[in-house]
């Protein structure tokens, strides 16, 4: 169960406090639903992703976290100058993972079919390379709640399907909070949705509804 | 629910992968940047001997010219860098915030140790080096050089516990400890003994908690030296303590702060 509790939300600038991007965000995901967020571009989407898995934070308000939270997957958290597989390293040892790191390191070079690239600095890897490294590390670990951050959106055609295959089986046991931009991708996963619109959060217990209400407010 | 581990196997699982992911950084970033670790120091220490022992100055206040020169930039160099990679480690470690585990507490004191240790094996390296070349490099009173040695460290720690903190709610504090870091070198008795400054410069001079400590690092070293009368451990430590303490009560409050965009 996760609890966000009246998050409030602006960034730091280089001139004092920005304009705030949440506003008063209050609800309650229960265990193993899973969830998208809708909204426009800059609606604070990610914003509130990243702050769910505690890599930023709010404000003002709270976000309580009662279950395993993975950290904001799809975004950050590599290292340019170490390779893929230092990486991997790093973040299997954050998760405690020491004992069986081997394991991990092959299930992740395996699943990102990155190759011998595995071995290279992250800042010679494309975008694509990436999102199939931050694919594989997202899979290699057992979280109550995956967060994810257009991960599904990894790489080629061929890749994005085995990619949602693997997700669908992971998450159909765990929770997801999970931004994509296609709606395909929101109803294949998500059961509830939740819009967010001018700093404020609106729970629809029904992606489709959800859907339905963003859509409603874009010009025709 | 999956098992959850209990904050103390957390921290420790963070530390050690800092650890690791810190040390590949520092010994391998660049083409052997290992090299430059130890060739950093060996530099300043081949330079400065050689310039005294050119004008033939074999004793220093009673100490092997060398031995003296070689302790003191090591020590320096111990607080020196010491204080600099932890003043940097929540700069450097951003991307690592985005694991909510890892927090940046736990860069700071990680990079600390990781520093303390390299200087260990780059000491090592270099005063074995010199015991080849014929210098007494064995010293007289272990205990103190290696107290006086931790204090340099801990303070080191605690400056960069506290500067970081700083940097990272004021930046301009950042050019304003670059400032003070310039003359560190040589008001801090590195290349000249405290005990040839005369009165009451030298009591200004020895306000300065490293000057202290590279005096009390050199006495342990040989007991024929003459050190600067007033130079004192207790108050390295005093420093070192009070840095310490502040460091980790201004990291607790803003702990929150330093990852928050």
């Amino acid at each position: 169960m996760i609890i966000v509790n009246d998050v409030h939300k602006r960034y730091k600038t280089e001139h004092g406090a920005g304009k705030w991007v949440l506003q008063g965000v209050n609800f309650t995901i229960p265990q193993n639903l899973s969830v998208g967020l809708i909204g426009k571009n800059g609606a604070g989407k990610s914003t509130l992703l990243r702050m769910i898995g505690g890599a930023d934070h709010p404000t003002k308000g709270s976000i309580e976290r009662r279950c395993k939270v993975s950290w904001p997957m799809g975004q950050g958290g590599l290292e340019g100058t170490l390779t893929g597989r230092q990486n991997a390293k790093f973040v299997c040892r954050v998760h405690g993972h020491q004992a069986n790191l081997a394991d991990r390191l092959a299930f992740i070079q395996d699943f990102s079919e990155l190759g011998e690239a595995f071995d290279e600095p992250i800042s010679t890897y494309s975008s694509g390379m990436r999102s199939r490294l931050q694919f594989g590390l997202s899979l290699a670990f057992d979280f109550d709640v995956y967060i994810s951050d257009e991960v599904t959106a990894a790489g080629d055609a061929a890749f994005r399907k085995k990619a949602a295959e693997a997700f669908k089986t992971t998450t159909s046991r765990a929770g997801l909070i999970m931004v994509a931009h296609d709606e395909g991708t929101l109803r294949d996963f998500c059961q509830a949705g939740v819009w967010i619109d001018n700093g404020k959060a609106h729970w629809f217990d029904d992606i489709e509804d959800a859907l339905k209400a963003y859509k409603d407010t874009l010009p025709k | 629910m999956t098992k959850t581990r209990n904050p103390l196997a957390i921290t420790f699982d963070v530390w050690r992968a800092i650890f690791l992911r810190e040390a590949l950084d520092r010994l391998f970033d660049m083409r052997a940047a290992w090299f430059w670790l130890l060739m950093e120091p060996v530099m300043h220490i081949g330079f400065i001997t050689a310039l005294f022992t050119v004008v033939r100055l074999h004793k220093i206040a009673g100490a092997d010219t060398a031995v003296w020169i070689i302790v003191g930039m090591l020590a320096f160099f111990l607080f020196r860098r010491t204080g600099i990679q932890v003043m940097y480690a929540v700069d450097c470690n951003s991307p690592m915030f985005a694991y909510r585990q890892v927090r940046p507490f736990d860069t700071a004191i990680v990079r600390g140790g990781l520093e303390g240790f390299l200087m260990v094996l780059v000491s090592a390296i270099i005063l074995l080096t010199a015991a080849f070349l014929g210098h007494d490099v064995i010293p007289d009173d272990l205990i103190q050089t290696g107290i006086a040695l931790l204090g340099l460290w801990l303070f080191g720690l605690g400056y960069g516990l506290v500067s970081s903190v700083l940097m990272a709610l004021v930046p301009e504090t950042e050019h304003i400890l670059k400032i003070l870091m310039m003359p560190l070198y040589l008001i801090s008795g590195v290349i000249m003994p405290m005990g040839s400054v005369p009165l009451p410069y030298r009591d200004w001079l020895l306000l300065n908690p490293i000057a202290n400590g590279l005096e009390l690092v050199r006495q342990g070293y040989s007991q024929y030296y003459h050190m600067a009368p007033g130079a004192s451990m207790s108050y390295l430590y005093l420093w070192a303590l009070v840095s310490i303490m502040l460091g980790l009560m201004l990291y607790r409050r803003f702990d929150l702060k330093l990852v928050t965009q």
